[in-house]
């Protein structure tokens, strides 16, 4: 199976590199990226750690379309085409720059905001199934930056919170035992926030988790009204 | 251009706003042009000049197109009203083939009564 | 509310649900049969009050949806982001000119 793979690093700039790679049964593009790496060239970059779909740290663009690289299986094609993700800033060859998708993150308050905890005489919060049932689907991102690469408003506009911080936003906002949501929803209602979404769907429909990060924007938008 | 980065997706929704975003820009200009049009409704030799040239069968294709372009970014702004009020997301995929058929009627329903206008 | 984006949002889909049925009406009066964009069918339905309302309603609703439209398209990009008050002045002031001129001539014809 064909591996062509966009590499780039600061002297040469981007260009294509083609490499020819034994498969295995039920191999996986990670596994062939290993491969390459291990017997036929040392020096290509790339990320990964869990190889089981739940770190998030492999999502590359696999012929055109963003994916992880350890859960898209190489007998789905007849020649595999890799490309760092776009909207990010490409540090070599299929390694991108992450520090500025985490920092969006940050900026929502990711965390659950209660300013009557008392360490000292700790309470137990109580949430039924039915509670949980509400956020529980958009507490499964991986952080793995596909969602950012295909979106409309991220590629134009650099400082777009992104659809994964806003899902983060919307994942606290919608946790019962969060205090935090006027807060938040004055973050997110900010000129880069939600309004720069126009429901373009391309998060939903890359999302390796199927998390429909459209909907929790959507959904962020309709609370800012109340 | 970064604005580029608008124009190059991939799933049929990516498409849908892509052209939602091109509909929207051309039927603002089509706005401008409208608003020339009634203008000239203050002098009538003015305004019969332009009428003959865009109420004839040769203009017909552009006032189709137009048509077209209407009933596009009005159905699909329907469709993505009902999306951004955070429904039905799970059934996208139908609410998109529904909405495609739903403006195809309009579009060929629009250009036929516009055609059957132009009579003579 | 935080802020006017959210009615802005808000008024968008308004008015956009409004055009749907205002425009579909609007192309059924000058299209459904022939002649009815003759100069004098024209200036006969707008000396009518109901037509006049009907025209000032639609004028309202398209230069609000056009422009808050607009505007939207233009802070996507990273120069409309930058000049936000700017921009969103300017929208607003071409929707007041465009909304005044289109009255003018609505009650001069």
């Amino acid at each position: 199976m064909k591996f062509r793979i966009r590499r780039f690093d600061e002297k040469r700039g981007s260009y294509w590199q083609s490499f020819e790679v034994p498969v295995t049964t039920a191999m996986t593009v990670l596994d062939g990226l290993f491969y390459i790496r291990e017997n036929l060239d040392s020096s290509l970059a790339f990320r990964a750690s869990c190889r089981m779909g739940i770190c998030g740290s492999c999502a590359v663009k696999i012929n055109g379309r963003p994916r992880l690289a350890c859960e898209t299986q190489v007998s789905k094609f007849r020649e595999v085409k890799i490309e760092p993700l776009d909207n990010f800033a490409v540090i070599k060859d299929l390694v991108t720059e992450f520090e500025g998708f985490f920092a969006k993150h940050k900026k929502v308050k990711p965390y659950l905001i209660n300013p009557k905890a008392d360490y000292e005489n700790p309470v137990e919060q109580i949430q039924t199934p039915e509670e949980l049932k509400v956020y529980y689907d958009f507490s499964l991102c991986i952080k793995c930056g596909a969602c950012h690469s295909v979106c409309p408003a991220a590629a134009t506009l650099e400082g777009y919170l992104s659809p994964a911080a806003l899902v983060s936003a919307y994942r606290f906002n919608a946790d019962s035992r969060d205090h935090g949501k006027e807060e938040r929803l004055k973050i997110v209602s900010a000129a880069d926030g939600v309004w720069r979404c126009h429901s373009a769907m391309e998060c939903s429909e890359v999302c390796p988790k199927q998390i429909e990060p459209a909907k929790a924007i959507q959904l962020l938008r309709v609370a800012t009204l109340r | 251009m970064r604005f580029l980065g608008w124009f190059k997706y991939r799933s049929p929704f990516g498409i849908a706003f892509m052209f939602q975003r091109i509909t929207g820009l051309i039927l603002v200009f089509y706005l401008c042009l409208h608003l020339a049009f009634l203008t000239s409704l203050q002098e009538r030799e003015l305004y019969e000049h332009f009428t003959s040239i865009t109420v004839s069968k040769q203009f017909f294709i552009f006032d189709s197109l137009l048509i077209l372009c209407g009933v596009f970014h009005g159905l699909n702004g329907i469709r993505i009203i009902i999306h951004e009020f955070g429904y039905a997301h799970e059934h996208r995929k139908a609410i998109l083939v529904i909405f495609a058929v739903l403006i195809l009627f309009a579009w060929l329903y629009g250009s036929y009564i516009m055609y059957m206008a132009l009579g003579d | 509310m935080r802020g006017f984006e959210p009615l802005a949002w808000l008024f968008q889909v308004i008015t956009g649900i409004l055009m749907v049925f205002l425009i579909t009406v609007h192309f059924l009066v000058t299209h459904s049969a022939h002649n009815l964009l003759s100069y004098e069918s024209v200036i006969e339905r707008l000396s009518r009050l109901d037509y006049r309302l009907f025209y000032a309603l639609l004028l309202f609703v398209v230069s609000f949806h056009a422009l808050n439209g607009l505007r939207a398209v233009i802070l996507d990009t990273e120069g409309g982001m930058r000049r936000k008050k700017l921009v969103n002045a300017s929208v607003a002031l071409v929707a007041v000119i465009m909304i005044a001129y289109g009255l003018f001539l609505l009650f001069k014809l």
